[in-house]
Protein backbone atom coordinates (compact mmCIF):
# COMPACT_ATOMS: atom_id res chain seq x y z
CA UNK A 1 0.00 0.00 0.00
CA UNK A 2 1.29 3.51 -0.87
CA UNK A 3 1.82 5.97 1.97
CA UNK A 4 -0.42 9.02 1.97
CA UNK A 5 0.98 12.31 0.70
CA UNK A 6 -2.21 14.35 1.09
CA UNK A 7 -5.30 13.56 3.13
CA UNK A 8 -8.46 15.72 3.31
CA UNK A 9 -11.01 14.88 5.99
CA UNK A 10 -14.34 16.72 5.81
CA UNK A 11 -12.65 19.88 4.54
CA UNK A 12 -14.77 23.01 4.11
CA UNK A 13 -13.42 26.27 2.81
CA UNK A 14 -14.84 29.64 1.86
CA UNK A 15 -13.28 32.93 0.80
CA UNK A 16 -14.64 35.78 2.93
CA UNK A 17 -17.54 37.36 1.08
CA UNK A 18 -17.58 34.80 -1.75
CA UNK A 19 -19.58 31.95 -0.24
CA UNK A 20 -18.63 28.28 -0.04
CA UNK A 21 -15.74 27.07 -2.11
CA UNK A 22 -15.38 23.50 -0.80
CA UNK A 23 -17.97 21.49 1.11
CA UNK A 24 -17.10 18.36 3.13
CA UNK A 25 -14.28 17.28 0.82
CA UNK A 26 -12.48 14.07 1.77
CA UNK A 27 -9.78 12.54 -0.39
CA UNK A 28 -6.45 10.73 -0.31
CA UNK A 29 -3.40 11.08 -2.54
CA UNK A 30 -0.81 8.30 -2.25
CA UNK A 31 2.92 8.60 -2.97
CA UNK A 32 3.73 8.16 -6.66
CA UNK A 33 0.12 8.56 -7.79
CA UNK A 34 -1.02 10.64 -10.77
CA UNK A 35 -4.26 12.37 -9.91
CA UNK A 36 -6.46 14.58 -12.04
CA UNK A 37 -8.74 17.07 -10.29
CA UNK A 38 -11.68 17.54 -12.62
CA UNK A 39 -14.48 20.03 -12.36
CA UNK A 40 -16.18 22.91 -14.08
CA UNK A 41 -15.06 26.51 -13.58
CA UNK A 42 -15.59 27.58 -9.98
CA UNK A 43 -15.96 24.04 -8.64
CA UNK A 44 -12.96 24.49 -6.32
CA UNK A 45 -10.09 22.69 -8.12
CA UNK A 46 -7.57 25.50 -7.63
CA UNK A 47 -8.64 25.87 -4.01
CA UNK A 48 -7.90 22.18 -3.38
CA UNK A 49 -4.39 22.73 -4.80
CA UNK A 50 -3.91 25.84 -2.65
CA UNK A 51 -4.96 23.91 0.44
CA UNK A 52 -2.53 21.12 -0.49
CA UNK A 53 0.26 23.69 -0.86
CA UNK A 54 -0.46 25.35 2.46
CA UNK A 55 -1.38 28.67 0.88
CA UNK A 56 -4.92 28.51 2.26
CA UNK A 57 -6.16 26.65 5.29
CA UNK A 58 -9.37 24.73 5.84
CA UNK A 59 -12.21 26.58 7.58
CA UNK A 60 -13.39 23.21 8.91
CA UNK A 61 -11.97 19.70 8.72
CA UNK A 62 -8.32 18.74 8.39
CA UNK A 63 -5.76 18.77 5.58
CA UNK A 64 -2.71 16.55 6.15
CA UNK A 65 0.40 16.69 4.00
CA UNK A 66 3.53 14.55 4.31
CA UNK A 67 2.20 13.25 7.63
CA UNK A 68 1.48 16.63 9.28
CA UNK A 69 -1.76 18.56 9.70
CA UNK A 70 -1.37 21.80 7.77
CA UNK A 71 -1.87 25.07 9.62
CA UNK A 72 -0.25 28.51 9.35
CA UNK A 73 2.06 27.52 12.19
CA UNK A 74 3.16 24.12 10.85
CA UNK A 75 4.05 25.34 7.34
CA UNK A 76 6.32 28.02 8.81
CA UNK A 77 7.91 26.02 11.60
CA UNK A 78 11.22 24.22 10.88
CA UNK A 79 12.04 21.51 10.18
CA UNK A 80 8.66 20.66 8.62
CA UNK A 81 8.10 24.06 6.93
CA UNK A 82 11.24 24.15 4.75
CA UNK A 83 10.95 20.40 4.01
CA UNK A 84 7.31 20.85 2.94
CA UNK A 85 8.19 23.79 0.66
CA UNK A 86 11.01 21.80 -0.90
CA UNK A 87 8.97 18.63 -1.40
CA UNK A 88 5.80 20.21 -2.77
CA UNK A 89 6.00 22.32 -5.94
CA UNK A 90 3.03 24.34 -7.19
CA UNK A 91 2.74 25.34 -10.84
CA UNK A 92 0.38 28.30 -10.99
CA UNK A 93 -2.06 28.73 -13.85
CA UNK A 94 -0.84 32.28 -14.46
CA UNK A 95 2.87 32.06 -15.18
CA UNK A 96 3.21 35.83 -14.79
CA UNK A 97 2.41 35.44 -11.10
CA UNK A 98 5.05 32.78 -10.69
CA UNK A 99 7.90 34.51 -12.51
CA UNK A 100 8.92 37.49 -10.42
CA UNK A 101 12.72 37.52 -10.68
CA UNK A 102 14.77 39.77 -12.99
CA UNK A 103 16.28 36.91 -15.02
CA UNK A 104 15.45 33.27 -15.70
CA UNK A 105 18.59 32.23 -13.81
CA UNK A 106 17.55 34.25 -10.74
CA UNK A 107 14.06 32.79 -11.02
CA UNK A 108 15.42 29.27 -10.79
CA UNK A 109 17.75 30.26 -7.97
CA UNK A 110 14.93 31.74 -5.85
CA UNK A 111 13.80 28.50 -4.19
CA UNK A 112 17.28 26.99 -3.60
CA UNK A 113 18.53 30.29 -2.13
CA UNK A 114 15.57 30.31 0.26
CA UNK A 115 16.59 26.78 1.27
CA UNK A 116 20.09 28.06 2.05
CA UNK A 117 21.91 25.75 -0.34
CA UNK A 118 25.48 26.44 -1.50
CA UNK A 119 26.01 28.58 -4.60
CA UNK A 120 27.94 25.88 -6.42
CA UNK A 121 25.17 23.35 -5.99
CA UNK A 122 22.55 25.91 -6.99
CA UNK A 123 24.41 26.80 -10.19
CA UNK A 124 24.77 23.12 -11.06
CA UNK A 125 21.07 22.47 -10.47
CA UNK A 126 20.05 25.52 -12.50
CA UNK A 127 22.10 24.31 -15.47
CA UNK A 128 20.57 20.83 -15.13
CA UNK A 129 17.01 22.13 -14.96
CA UNK A 130 17.53 24.48 -17.91
CA UNK A 131 18.98 21.62 -19.97
CA UNK A 132 16.10 19.34 -19.02
CA UNK A 133 13.57 21.89 -20.25
CA UNK A 134 15.72 22.83 -23.30
CA UNK A 135 15.73 26.49 -22.30
CA UNK A 136 19.42 27.08 -21.62
CA UNK A 137 19.41 29.90 -24.18
CA UNK A 138 16.93 31.83 -21.98
CA UNK A 139 19.21 31.86 -18.94
CA UNK A 140 19.94 35.63 -18.97
CA UNK A 141 16.55 36.69 -20.32
CA UNK A 142 13.91 38.53 -18.35
CA UNK A 143 10.96 36.16 -17.68
CA UNK A 144 8.51 38.91 -18.58
CA UNK A 145 9.84 39.04 -22.14
CA UNK A 146 9.20 35.34 -22.87
CA UNK A 147 6.35 33.66 -24.77
CA UNK A 148 3.58 31.80 -22.89
CA UNK A 149 5.16 28.40 -23.62
CA UNK A 150 8.61 29.57 -22.52
CA UNK A 151 7.16 31.09 -19.35
CA UNK A 152 5.48 27.79 -18.49
CA UNK A 153 8.76 25.93 -19.02
CA UNK A 154 10.65 28.38 -16.82
CA UNK A 155 7.97 28.13 -14.14
CA UNK A 156 8.20 24.33 -14.16
CA UNK A 157 12.02 24.43 -14.16
CA UNK A 158 11.90 26.74 -11.12
CA UNK A 159 10.00 23.98 -9.29
CA UNK A 160 12.09 21.05 -10.54
CA UNK A 161 15.31 22.71 -9.43
CA UNK A 162 14.20 22.00 -5.84
CA UNK A 163 13.81 18.26 -6.59
CA UNK A 164 10.24 18.10 -5.29
CA UNK A 165 8.54 14.77 -4.68
CA UNK A 166 5.08 16.23 -5.36
CA UNK A 167 3.93 18.52 -8.15
CA UNK A 168 0.65 20.42 -7.98
CA UNK A 169 -0.28 21.62 -11.45
CA UNK A 170 -3.04 24.17 -12.01
CA UNK A 171 -4.24 23.95 -15.63
CA UNK A 172 -0.69 23.27 -16.86
CA UNK A 173 -1.58 23.13 -20.55
CA UNK A 174 -3.79 26.24 -20.62
CA UNK A 175 -2.62 28.69 -23.27
CA UNK A 176 0.05 26.38 -24.70
CA UNK A 177 0.37 25.53 -28.38
CA UNK A 178 0.16 21.81 -29.36
CA UNK A 179 3.95 21.35 -29.49
CA UNK A 180 4.46 22.88 -26.04
CA UNK A 181 1.55 20.79 -24.72
CA UNK A 182 3.16 17.65 -26.15
CA UNK A 183 6.57 18.30 -24.64
CA UNK A 184 5.00 19.16 -21.27
CA UNK A 185 3.02 15.90 -21.26
CA UNK A 186 6.16 13.92 -22.14
CA UNK A 187 8.08 15.58 -19.33
CA UNK A 188 5.31 14.93 -16.79
CA UNK A 189 5.24 11.31 -17.88
CA UNK A 190 8.99 11.02 -17.34
CA UNK A 191 8.73 12.67 -13.94
CA UNK A 192 6.02 10.22 -12.96
CA UNK A 193 8.32 7.41 -14.07
CA UNK A 194 10.93 8.83 -11.69
CA UNK A 195 8.46 8.50 -8.80
CA UNK A 196 6.95 11.99 -8.58
CA UNK A 197 3.41 12.41 -7.30
CA UNK A 198 1.38 14.75 -9.47
CA UNK A 199 -1.99 16.36 -8.84
CA UNK A 200 -3.28 18.18 -11.90
CA UNK A 201 -6.31 20.46 -11.93
CA UNK A 202 -7.88 20.65 -15.36
CA UNK A 203 -11.13 20.61 -17.27
CA UNK A 204 -9.47 19.48 -20.49
CA UNK A 205 -10.85 15.95 -20.70
CA UNK A 206 -8.81 15.03 -23.78
CA UNK A 207 -5.55 15.41 -21.87
CA UNK A 208 -6.66 13.69 -18.68
CA UNK A 209 -5.66 10.12 -19.77
CA UNK A 210 -2.16 11.44 -20.44
CA UNK A 211 -1.95 13.30 -17.13
CA UNK A 212 -3.46 10.92 -14.60
CA UNK A 213 -4.51 7.41 -13.65
CA UNK A 214 -7.13 8.43 -11.08
CA UNK A 215 -9.61 11.29 -11.29
CA UNK A 216 -11.22 13.17 -8.43
CA UNK A 217 -14.26 14.99 -9.77
CA UNK A 218 -15.61 18.09 -8.03
CA UNK A 219 -19.22 18.97 -8.65
CA UNK A 220 -20.76 22.40 -8.92
CA UNK A 221 -21.98 21.92 -5.34
CA UNK A 222 -18.26 21.98 -4.33
CA UNK A 223 -18.32 18.37 -3.11
CA UNK A 224 -16.45 15.34 -4.41
CA UNK A 225 -18.74 13.84 -7.05
CA UNK A 226 -16.51 10.88 -7.93
CA UNK A 227 -13.11 9.43 -7.10
CA UNK A 228 -12.36 6.65 -9.58
CA UNK A 229 -9.88 5.57 -12.25
CA UNK A 230 -9.72 8.00 -15.15
CA UNK A 231 -11.07 5.43 -17.61
CA UNK A 232 -14.23 4.91 -15.54
CA UNK A 233 -14.81 8.62 -15.04
CA UNK A 234 -14.44 9.43 -18.73
CA UNK A 235 -16.83 6.62 -19.64
CA UNK A 236 -19.52 7.93 -17.27
CA UNK A 237 -21.36 10.41 -19.47
CA UNK A 238 -24.11 11.02 -16.90
CA UNK A 239 -21.51 12.06 -14.31
CA UNK A 240 -19.70 14.33 -16.76
CA UNK A 241 -22.96 16.02 -17.75
CA UNK A 242 -24.00 16.38 -14.10
CA UNK A 243 -20.74 18.12 -13.11
CA UNK A 244 -20.83 20.30 -16.24
CA UNK A 245 -17.72 18.87 -17.88
CA UNK A 246 -19.56 17.94 -21.05
CA UNK A 247 -22.84 19.23 -22.37
CA UNK A 248 -25.43 18.61 -25.01
CA UNK A 249 -25.39 21.00 -27.91
CA UNK A 250 -26.44 21.12 -31.48
CA UNK A 251 -23.91 20.39 -34.22
CA UNK A 252 -23.82 19.44 -37.88
CA UNK A 253 -22.60 16.43 -39.78
CA UNK A 254 -23.03 17.52 -43.35
CA UNK A 255 -26.74 18.04 -43.80
CA UNK A 256 -27.55 16.29 -40.53
CA UNK A 257 -28.09 18.50 -37.48
CA UNK A 258 -28.49 16.89 -34.10
CA UNK A 259 -27.80 17.38 -30.41
CA UNK A 260 -26.28 15.17 -27.72
CA UNK A 261 -23.67 15.45 -24.97
CA UNK A 262 -20.13 14.77 -26.09
CA UNK A 263 -16.52 15.69 -25.52
CA UNK A 264 -14.80 17.91 -28.04
CA UNK A 265 -12.07 16.19 -30.01
CA UNK A 266 -10.74 16.91 -33.43
CA UNK A 267 -12.78 13.97 -34.80
CA UNK A 268 -15.41 12.77 -32.36
CA UNK A 269 -17.08 9.44 -33.01
CA UNK A 270 -20.76 8.62 -32.88
CA UNK A 271 -21.46 5.00 -32.06
CA UNK A 272 -25.24 5.64 -32.28
CA UNK A 273 -27.38 6.16 -35.38
CA UNK A 274 -27.82 9.72 -36.54
CA UNK A 275 -31.58 9.65 -36.56
CA UNK A 276 -32.30 12.39 -34.04
CA UNK A 277 -31.62 15.34 -36.33
CA UNK B 1 -32.13 25.07 -27.93
CA UNK B 2 -31.07 28.70 -28.39
CA UNK B 3 -32.85 30.56 -31.18
CA UNK B 4 -31.21 33.61 -32.74
CA UNK B 5 -33.27 36.81 -32.46
CA UNK B 6 -34.49 38.23 -35.78
CA UNK B 7 -32.27 41.29 -35.59
CA UNK B 8 -29.19 39.04 -35.32
CA UNK B 9 -30.26 36.61 -38.02
CA UNK B 10 -31.22 39.40 -40.45
CA UNK B 11 -28.97 39.58 -43.50
CA UNK B 12 -29.17 43.33 -44.04
CA UNK B 13 -27.51 45.09 -41.14
CA UNK B 14 -28.04 48.85 -41.20
CA UNK B 15 -24.74 50.77 -41.41
CA UNK B 16 -23.82 53.12 -38.56
CA UNK B 17 -25.25 56.56 -39.04
CA UNK B 18 -22.37 58.40 -37.37
CA UNK B 19 -18.70 58.09 -38.22
CA UNK B 20 -15.94 57.77 -35.65
CA UNK B 21 -14.38 61.12 -35.01
CA UNK B 22 -11.39 62.14 -32.99
CA UNK B 23 -9.25 59.39 -34.53
CA UNK B 24 -6.15 61.50 -33.87
CA UNK B 25 -6.72 61.28 -30.13
CA UNK B 26 -7.28 57.53 -30.32
CA UNK B 27 -4.08 57.01 -32.30
CA UNK B 28 -2.19 59.21 -29.86
CA UNK B 29 -3.44 57.19 -26.87
CA UNK B 30 -2.62 53.91 -28.59
CA UNK B 31 0.87 55.02 -29.61
CA UNK B 32 1.47 56.48 -26.17
CA UNK B 33 0.53 53.23 -24.42
CA UNK B 34 2.62 51.17 -26.85
CA UNK B 35 5.61 53.47 -26.29
CA UNK B 36 5.31 53.31 -22.51
CA UNK B 37 4.97 49.53 -22.67
CA UNK B 38 8.06 49.27 -24.91
CA UNK B 39 10.05 51.51 -22.57
CA UNK B 40 9.05 49.43 -19.55
CA UNK B 41 10.08 46.19 -21.28
CA UNK B 42 13.40 47.77 -22.33
CA UNK B 43 13.99 48.92 -18.77
CA UNK B 44 13.39 45.43 -17.41
CA UNK B 45 15.21 43.39 -20.02
CA UNK B 46 18.99 43.81 -19.94
CA UNK B 47 19.24 42.61 -23.54
CA UNK B 48 16.95 45.29 -24.90
CA UNK B 49 18.32 48.51 -26.31
CA UNK B 50 21.97 47.63 -25.73
CA UNK B 51 22.10 50.32 -23.07
CA UNK B 52 24.19 48.53 -20.50
CA UNK B 53 27.81 48.11 -21.36
CA UNK B 54 31.12 49.51 -20.12
CA UNK B 55 32.90 49.39 -16.79
CA UNK B 56 30.35 51.53 -14.98
CA UNK B 57 27.77 48.78 -15.47
CA UNK B 58 30.06 46.30 -13.75
CA UNK B 59 30.51 48.36 -10.59
CA UNK B 60 28.61 47.26 -7.50
CA UNK B 61 25.29 49.11 -7.23
CA UNK B 62 26.07 50.21 -3.66
CA UNK B 63 29.09 52.19 -4.88
CA UNK B 64 27.02 53.83 -7.60
CA UNK B 65 24.25 54.73 -5.16
CA UNK B 66 26.68 56.28 -2.66
CA UNK B 67 28.77 58.08 -5.30
CA UNK B 68 25.85 59.43 -7.31
CA UNK B 69 23.93 60.42 -4.15
CA UNK B 70 26.90 62.66 -3.29
CA UNK B 71 26.65 64.40 -6.65
CA UNK B 72 22.85 64.56 -6.30
CA UNK B 73 23.15 66.28 -2.91
CA UNK B 74 25.58 68.74 -4.47
CA UNK B 75 23.13 69.49 -7.30
CA UNK B 76 20.21 69.87 -4.91
CA UNK B 77 21.81 72.14 -2.33
CA UNK B 78 24.15 74.33 -4.41
CA UNK B 79 22.91 77.84 -5.15
CA UNK B 80 25.87 78.88 -7.24
CA UNK B 81 25.65 78.50 -11.02
CA UNK B 82 29.33 77.53 -11.16
CA UNK B 83 28.74 74.66 -8.74
CA UNK B 84 25.76 73.43 -10.72
CA UNK B 85 27.67 73.61 -14.01
CA UNK B 86 30.59 71.77 -12.41
CA UNK B 87 28.23 69.12 -11.05
CA UNK B 88 26.64 68.61 -14.46
CA UNK B 89 30.13 68.44 -15.98
CA UNK B 90 31.12 65.67 -13.55
CA UNK B 91 28.01 63.64 -14.33
CA UNK B 92 28.63 63.96 -18.07
CA UNK B 93 32.28 63.02 -17.57
CA UNK B 94 31.30 59.86 -15.67
CA UNK B 95 28.80 59.10 -18.41
CA UNK B 96 31.39 59.53 -21.16
CA UNK B 97 34.11 57.54 -19.41
CA UNK B 98 31.74 54.88 -18.07
CA UNK B 99 30.98 53.44 -21.49
CA UNK B 100 27.21 53.70 -20.94
CA UNK B 101 25.02 54.14 -24.04
CA UNK B 102 24.00 57.74 -24.81
CA UNK B 103 20.32 57.11 -25.56
CA UNK B 104 19.08 57.71 -22.01
CA UNK B 105 21.23 60.85 -21.66
CA UNK B 106 19.54 62.31 -24.73
CA UNK B 107 16.16 61.77 -23.12
CA UNK B 108 17.35 63.19 -19.80
CA UNK B 109 19.08 66.27 -21.19
CA UNK B 110 16.57 67.16 -23.89
CA UNK B 111 13.21 65.82 -22.72
CA UNK B 112 13.20 66.72 -19.05
CA UNK B 113 14.79 70.22 -19.25
CA UNK B 114 12.56 71.05 -22.21
CA UNK B 115 9.60 70.37 -19.95
CA UNK B 116 11.32 72.38 -17.22
CA UNK B 117 11.74 75.40 -19.52
CA UNK B 118 7.97 75.67 -19.73
CA UNK B 119 7.80 75.64 -15.95
CA UNK B 120 10.57 78.13 -15.19
CA UNK B 121 9.99 80.63 -17.99
CA UNK B 122 7.53 82.69 -15.90
CA UNK B 123 10.20 82.93 -13.20
CA UNK B 124 12.43 84.88 -15.61
CA UNK B 125 9.78 87.59 -16.13
CA UNK B 126 9.52 90.74 -14.05
CA UNK B 127 5.91 89.81 -13.28
CA UNK B 128 7.19 87.06 -11.00
CA UNK B 129 10.78 87.99 -10.17
CA UNK B 130 11.50 91.73 -9.88
CA UNK B 131 14.96 92.93 -10.90
CA UNK B 132 16.92 94.86 -13.51
CA UNK B 133 15.32 94.38 -16.93
CA UNK B 134 17.70 92.91 -19.50
CA UNK B 135 15.24 92.39 -22.36
CA UNK B 136 11.94 94.21 -22.76
CA UNK B 137 9.33 92.00 -24.41
CA UNK B 138 6.36 94.39 -24.63
CA UNK B 139 4.74 97.43 -23.05
CA UNK B 140 1.79 96.70 -20.82
CA UNK B 141 1.13 100.06 -19.29
CA UNK B 142 1.32 100.09 -15.50
CA UNK B 143 -1.88 99.32 -13.70
CA UNK B 144 -3.56 97.36 -10.97
CA UNK B 145 -6.66 95.30 -10.36
CA UNK B 146 -7.68 94.56 -6.83
CA UNK B 147 -4.65 93.29 -4.93
CA UNK B 148 -2.70 92.70 -8.19
CA UNK B 149 -0.53 95.22 -9.99
CA UNK B 150 1.71 94.94 -13.02
CA UNK B 151 4.71 96.92 -14.24
CA UNK B 152 4.99 99.29 -17.19
CA UNK B 153 6.75 96.73 -19.36
CA UNK B 154 6.95 92.94 -19.58
CA UNK B 155 10.64 92.09 -19.45
CA UNK B 156 13.17 89.45 -18.60
CA UNK B 157 15.10 90.45 -15.48
CA UNK B 158 18.62 89.55 -14.43
CA UNK B 159 17.34 88.09 -11.15
CA UNK B 160 14.63 86.17 -12.97
CA UNK B 161 17.07 84.73 -15.49
CA UNK B 162 19.37 83.70 -12.65
CA UNK B 163 16.52 81.85 -10.93
CA UNK B 164 15.40 80.20 -14.19
CA UNK B 165 18.90 79.11 -15.25
CA UNK B 166 19.65 77.81 -11.76
CA UNK B 167 16.46 75.76 -11.79
CA UNK B 168 17.17 74.49 -15.28
CA UNK B 169 20.74 73.45 -14.42
CA UNK B 170 19.57 71.77 -11.23
CA UNK B 171 16.93 69.80 -13.08
CA UNK B 172 19.38 68.83 -15.86
CA UNK B 173 21.97 67.63 -13.32
CA UNK B 174 19.43 65.65 -11.27
CA UNK B 175 17.81 64.10 -14.34
CA UNK B 176 21.22 63.13 -15.73
CA UNK B 177 22.23 61.51 -12.44
CA UNK B 178 18.98 59.52 -12.35
CA UNK B 179 19.36 58.51 -15.98
CA UNK B 180 22.99 57.49 -15.42
CA UNK B 181 21.95 55.30 -12.52
CA UNK B 182 19.17 53.52 -14.42
CA UNK B 183 21.18 53.24 -17.65
CA UNK B 184 24.10 51.55 -15.94
CA UNK B 185 22.25 49.39 -13.41
CA UNK B 186 19.62 46.69 -13.78
CA UNK B 187 16.61 47.33 -11.50
CA UNK B 188 17.29 44.10 -9.60
CA UNK B 189 20.90 45.12 -8.89
CA UNK B 190 19.79 48.59 -7.87
CA UNK B 191 17.32 47.21 -5.33
CA UNK B 192 19.89 44.75 -4.01
CA UNK B 193 22.26 47.69 -3.64
CA UNK B 194 19.64 49.63 -1.67
CA UNK B 195 19.10 46.59 0.54
CA UNK B 196 22.86 46.28 1.02
CA UNK B 197 22.94 49.88 2.22
CA UNK B 198 20.38 49.09 4.92
CA UNK B 199 17.11 50.21 3.31
CA UNK B 200 14.35 48.06 4.95
CA UNK B 201 13.60 44.86 3.02
CA UNK B 202 9.82 45.46 2.94
CA UNK B 203 10.28 48.81 1.23
CA UNK B 204 12.80 47.44 -1.30
CA UNK B 205 10.62 44.39 -2.03
CA UNK B 206 7.58 46.56 -2.82
CA UNK B 207 9.68 48.77 -5.13
CA UNK B 208 11.19 45.73 -6.80
CA UNK B 209 7.83 44.08 -7.49
CA UNK B 210 6.31 47.34 -8.68
CA UNK B 211 8.99 47.80 -11.32
CA UNK B 212 8.91 44.14 -12.32
CA UNK B 213 5.17 43.96 -12.89
CA UNK B 214 4.91 47.37 -14.53
CA UNK B 215 5.19 45.80 -17.97
CA UNK B 216 2.50 43.19 -17.22
CA UNK B 217 0.03 45.83 -16.03
CA UNK B 218 0.85 48.18 -18.88
CA UNK B 219 0.11 45.36 -21.27
CA UNK B 220 -3.26 44.93 -19.56
CA UNK B 221 -3.93 48.64 -19.96
CA UNK B 222 -3.04 48.44 -23.64
CA UNK B 223 -5.34 45.44 -24.16
CA UNK B 224 -8.22 47.21 -22.40
CA UNK B 225 -7.69 50.20 -24.67
CA UNK B 226 -7.54 48.04 -27.82
CA UNK B 227 -10.67 46.13 -26.76
CA UNK B 228 -12.50 49.41 -26.44
CA UNK B 229 -11.10 50.60 -29.76
CA UNK B 230 -12.29 47.47 -31.57
CA UNK B 231 -15.88 48.25 -30.55
CA UNK B 232 -15.71 52.00 -31.15
CA UNK B 233 -17.90 52.95 -34.09
CA UNK B 234 -19.24 56.38 -33.36
CA UNK B 235 -17.93 59.31 -31.39
CA UNK B 236 -19.05 59.24 -27.76
CA UNK B 237 -19.47 62.24 -25.45
CA UNK B 238 -16.40 63.19 -23.42
CA UNK B 239 -18.20 62.35 -20.21
CA UNK B 240 -18.67 58.74 -21.31
CA UNK B 241 -15.08 58.58 -22.48
CA UNK B 242 -13.97 59.74 -19.03
CA UNK B 243 -16.18 57.12 -17.41
CA UNK B 244 -14.60 54.47 -19.61
CA UNK B 245 -11.06 55.62 -18.67
CA UNK B 246 -11.99 55.49 -14.98
CA UNK B 247 -13.39 51.97 -15.45
CA UNK B 248 -10.18 50.93 -17.24
CA UNK B 249 -8.05 52.28 -14.39
CA UNK B 250 -10.24 50.40 -11.93
CA UNK B 251 -9.85 47.16 -13.88
CA UNK B 252 -6.06 47.51 -14.01
CA UNK B 253 -6.08 48.19 -10.26
CA UNK B 254 -8.20 45.06 -9.67
CA UNK B 255 -5.80 42.99 -11.78
CA UNK B 256 -2.80 44.41 -9.96
CA UNK B 257 -4.30 43.44 -6.59
CA UNK B 258 -5.06 39.91 -7.78
CA UNK B 259 -1.60 39.57 -9.28
CA UNK B 260 0.01 40.86 -6.08
CA UNK B 261 -1.79 38.17 -4.07
CA UNK B 262 -0.75 35.42 -6.47
CA UNK B 263 2.87 36.59 -6.60
CA UNK B 264 2.95 36.52 -2.81
CA UNK B 265 1.57 32.97 -2.83
CA UNK B 266 4.06 31.86 -5.50
CA UNK B 267 6.91 33.22 -3.37
CA UNK B 268 5.67 31.57 -0.19
CA UNK B 269 5.18 28.32 -2.12
CA UNK B 270 8.90 28.26 -2.89
CA UNK B 271 9.98 28.93 0.66
CA UNK B 272 10.01 32.75 0.84
CA UNK B 273 10.59 33.86 4.40
CA UNK B 274 10.77 37.64 4.16
CA UNK B 275 14.13 38.23 2.48
CA UNK B 276 14.81 37.90 -1.25
CA UNK B 277 18.27 36.43 -1.73
CA UNK B 278 20.29 36.67 -4.91
CA UNK B 279 22.79 34.53 -6.73
CA UNK B 280 24.98 37.49 -7.56
CA UNK B 281 26.47 38.50 -4.24
CA UNK B 282 27.75 42.07 -4.46
CA UNK B 283 31.49 42.51 -4.15
CA UNK B 284 33.28 45.68 -3.07
CA UNK B 285 36.76 45.99 -4.56
CA UNK B 286 39.08 48.77 -5.62
CA UNK B 287 36.92 49.91 -8.59
CA UNK B 288 34.05 50.59 -6.19
CA UNK B 289 36.27 52.47 -3.75
CA UNK B 290 37.81 54.44 -6.64
CA UNK B 291 34.36 55.34 -7.97
CA UNK B 292 33.12 56.57 -4.60
CA UNK B 293 36.33 58.59 -4.08
CA UNK B 294 36.11 60.13 -7.56
CA UNK B 295 32.47 61.05 -6.99
CA UNK B 296 33.36 62.60 -3.62
CA UNK B 297 36.12 64.63 -5.30
CA UNK B 298 33.66 65.73 -8.00
CA UNK B 299 30.99 66.79 -5.49
CA UNK B 300 33.48 68.55 -3.21
CA UNK B 301 35.20 70.43 -6.03
CA UNK B 302 31.80 71.58 -7.32
CA UNK B 303 30.89 72.91 -3.90
CA UNK B 304 34.27 74.61 -3.50
CA UNK B 305 33.86 76.21 -6.93
CA UNK B 306 30.44 77.42 -5.81
CA UNK B 307 31.84 79.03 -2.66
CA UNK B 308 34.61 80.64 -4.64
CA UNK B 309 32.10 82.07 -7.12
Amino acid sequence: MTDTVFGFDGVCFSYPGFGTCLEEVSLRVGRGERIALLGANGSGKSTVLRLMDGLQFASRGEVRALGEALSPATVERPPFGPRFRKEVGFLFQDSDAQLFSPTVEEELAFGPLQMGWGREEITERISGALDLMSISALRRRSPQSLSAGEKKKVALASLLVLSPSVLLLDEPTAGLDPRSQGSLLELLDELHGAGLTTVTATHDLELVPHLADRAIVLGEDHRVAADRPVRDVLADTDLLVRVNLIHAHRHRHGALVHSHPHRHTVMHEHPHRHDDG
Amino acid sequence: MARLPDWLAAEAVPPPTTALRGRGGVRFARKGLAAVFGAAVALLDPREGGLRRGWLCEIDARAKIVGLLGLLACALFSRSLAALVACLFWVLLVWALGGVGWQRLGAALLGVPLFAVALCTPAALNLVTPGRPVLVLCHLGAGSWGPWSWPETLALTDQGLLVAVRLLLRIAACASIGALMTASTRPGDLFRGLRGLGVPSGFVLVLDMTVRYLAVLLQSAEEIHLAKLSRSIAHVPTRRDRAWVAAGIGEVYRKSRKLAGEVGDAMVSRGFSGEVKSLSAGCWGWPETAFVCASAVGATSSLVLGWGG
